[in-house]
């Protein structure tokens, strides 16, 4: 707790150092493989580099599955289910935080039961509901259980609930209606939550896997994380780790970036929400 | 401040004017969320329940068969084609989920407080502990597929470095569950690691302050300041440690489908194994039954001890 650094403390940052080297191995060879040359096994010539530097794996995994078409379908699954949730989610944020209806504790306890059992649980009867409403291998199929966020209705309502509520009453004397009562009010003043929840929604669906793995068949439906797998089959039969590293950076770049660039912003959200 | 006077009058003109739609506002504000919790929540729960009492019938066209709670004990018989399998699967999935937790919360602890000191580059620190949970879980596979590769992956490697013999992780059949264990503490840690940043970066300084003057040292500190303080962060990321493993899939389906031999079958993905197999979807949903009871086990019990916690440290 002193300014000058001690042993003790020095030791400890040594043992920091460490231990994150230790936890980065993983990206570092990730990406050292990825410019390894196709045919040339780690265990071959250097275990850092190898014989040369070269970006034929990133061309070959580019080339070996129609990534523009993967990238589209995360993209829509993505933007399709944020969009619909912010409005869900204030909307629903704002009746639980401000207006007073019958059954509205039982209610809430109907909302905890998402979160107390998530939807991936529910595989089997959810798969039947998509394939009953005749959304099986559609874009909607993937978004439709999202749009309704129990985790972003409880984070609305109490930042809703923390707004004066005179500011309300003051606007609705000046004769503003919901709409901009929402807009200028309630919505401007919870910016913080709602990147909270963008960027929490964005990083998990982003990266989900299993719900479109089953609701999906079609390549141009299929998002990233599904056709990342299905690389991983294939390079794993043939041995192609430098080509495999090579599509895995092309799938984790985009959001690992955004990570970099907002990195306080994604901790204080993560922090604050305990759903990923 | 002077409208205060004005105000209550105004609002009393207001008042009068509330209709049916007023009445009915709230309902249709929450009516799209509760449109789909009640679609993929409540009627898929009780949904499940109500297929896994039932088997199929032979024919499509019949009607599926009321068996009571047969599918249960068929699942826990070792006789039976599908209870052979599933007593080993969620005895996986049990200590899948221990192993996971017992590892990585008391290293996400240690990450913590590793990193919950003056440091420089703290953004490199956090990043170099947080990025695996920021990685689709799928893409951490893929990494690890390459590491765990028999014979030219680099934990391979490392070890013909060291002079020592390499094994083959995913065909091992005692070390399969391990090495799905390892993605799996890689990956969450530093997820996990946040809130515990977040818990200690709560306590107040002077705590240790005053600690110190009573001639604390650091350990006595950690022991009966940091952990008793940290309980609820504790808690609370032991309940979501096992709920997330609880609901592994993903590496399973890149790497060892669950194999060999099902030792490294986990519930969830043995569900979909067998969601195409219309024969055994009262068994699925009787699984499904499972699988969310264990989970509710955990975020029941959280959802407890964090309301008698709460009232706790509020005093």
């Amino acid at each position: 707790m002193t300014d000058k650094p001690t042993l003790g403390s020095r030791l400890t940052t040594l043992f920091t150092m460490v231990v994150a080297l230790i936890w980065l191995t993983p990206l570092i060879f990730t990406l050292l493989m990825s410019v390894r040359p196709p045919a040339e096994a780690i265990i071959q010539g250097g275990l850092f580099f190898g014989s040369s530097i070269t970006f034929e794996n990133y061309v070959n995994a580019w080339n070996i599955a129609p990534w523009h078409l993967h990238y589209m379908s995360s993209i829509i699954f993505v933007v399709g289910t944020l969009l619909v949730q912010w409005v869900t989610v204030t909307m629903a944020g704002y009746a639980f935080a401000r207006m007073k209806f019958a059954g509205r504790n039982l209610l809430l306890i109907l909302l905890l039961m998402q979160l107390m059992i998530p939807p991936g649980v529910l595989l089997v009867q959810n798969f039947a509901t998509v394939r009953d409403l005749g959304l099986f291998d559609t874009h909607w199929a993937m978004m439709l259980p999202y749009w309704g966020s129990a985790f972003g209705t409880l984070l609305l309502r109490q930042t809703f609930r923390e707004i004066p509520i005179d500011l309300e009453e003051a606007a609705r004397i000046d004769g503003a209606n919901w709409f901009q009562l929402m807009r200028k009010i309630y919505i401007p003043l919870a910016i913080p939550a709602y990147i909270a929840f963008s960027l929490v929604s964005i990083s998990s669906h982003w990266n989900e896997f299993l719900w479109p793995l089953v609701v999906t068949q079609s390549e141009h439906v299929r998002p990233l994380t599904v056709a990342l797998s299905r690389l991983i089959r294939t390079a794993d039969q043939g041995s192609m780790y430098s080509l495999l590293m090579a599509g895995t950076v092309l799938v984790v770049a985009p959001l690992s970036i955004l990570f970099i660039l907002f990195q306080r912003r994604f901790v204080e959200s993560f922090a604050s929400s305990g759903i990923k | 401040m002077d409208a205060a006077i004005t105000t209550p009058a105004r609002i009393k003109q207001v008042r009068p004017r509330k209709s049916i739609l007023h009445w009915l506002a709230p309902y249709l504000l929450i009516a799209p969320t509760f449109a789909i919790i009640f679609l993929f929540t409540l009627k898929p729960t009780v949904g499940a329940i109500h297929d896994s009492l039932f088997r199929p019938a032979r024919l499509a066209q019949d009607p599926p068969v009321y068996v009571g709670l047969e599918n249960y004990f068929d699942l826990f018989d070792p006789t039976h084609y599908l209870g052979a399998r599933f007593g080993r699967i969620l005895g996986n999935t049990i200590l899948f989920g221990m192993f996971t937790v017992a590892i990585g919360v008391p290293l996400a602890l240690m990450f913590a407080l590793l990193l919950n000191r003056r440091l420089k580059r703290m953004g490199l620190w956090r990043f170099s502990f947080v990025y695996p949970s920021l990685l689709p879980i799928i893409g951490a596979a893929s990494i690890w597929a390459f590491i765990f590769a028999d014979q030219v992956g680099l934990a391979a490697a490392i070890l013909n470095m060291l002079g020592l013999e390499d094994v083959n992780w995913l065909g091992n059949p005692n070390l399969v569950l391990w090495a799905i264990i390892i993605i799996n503490v890689w990956s969450q840690t530093g997820y996990y690691m946040l809130f515990f940043l977040a818990g200690l970066q709560g306590i107040p300084r002077d705590l240790y302050e005053a600690a110190e003057l009573d001639g604390a040292d650091y350990r006595q500190q950690f022991l009966y300041l940091t952990l008793p303080l940290l309980r609820r962060t504790s808690l609370f990321v032991l309940t979501i440690g096992f709920a997330f493993a609880f609901q592994t899939v993903d590496q399973l389906q890149a790497l060892t489908d669950g194999g060999p031999g099902d030792r490294s079958n986990l519930i969830l993905y043995f569900i979909y194994q067998n969601i195409g197999e219309r024969r055994n979807w009262g068994y699925v949903n009787a699984m499904t039954i499972l699988l969310a009871l264990l989970v509710l086990v955990v975020t029941v019990a959280n959802f407890a001890f964090f309301e008698r916690g709460g009232r706790e440290n509020d005093r």
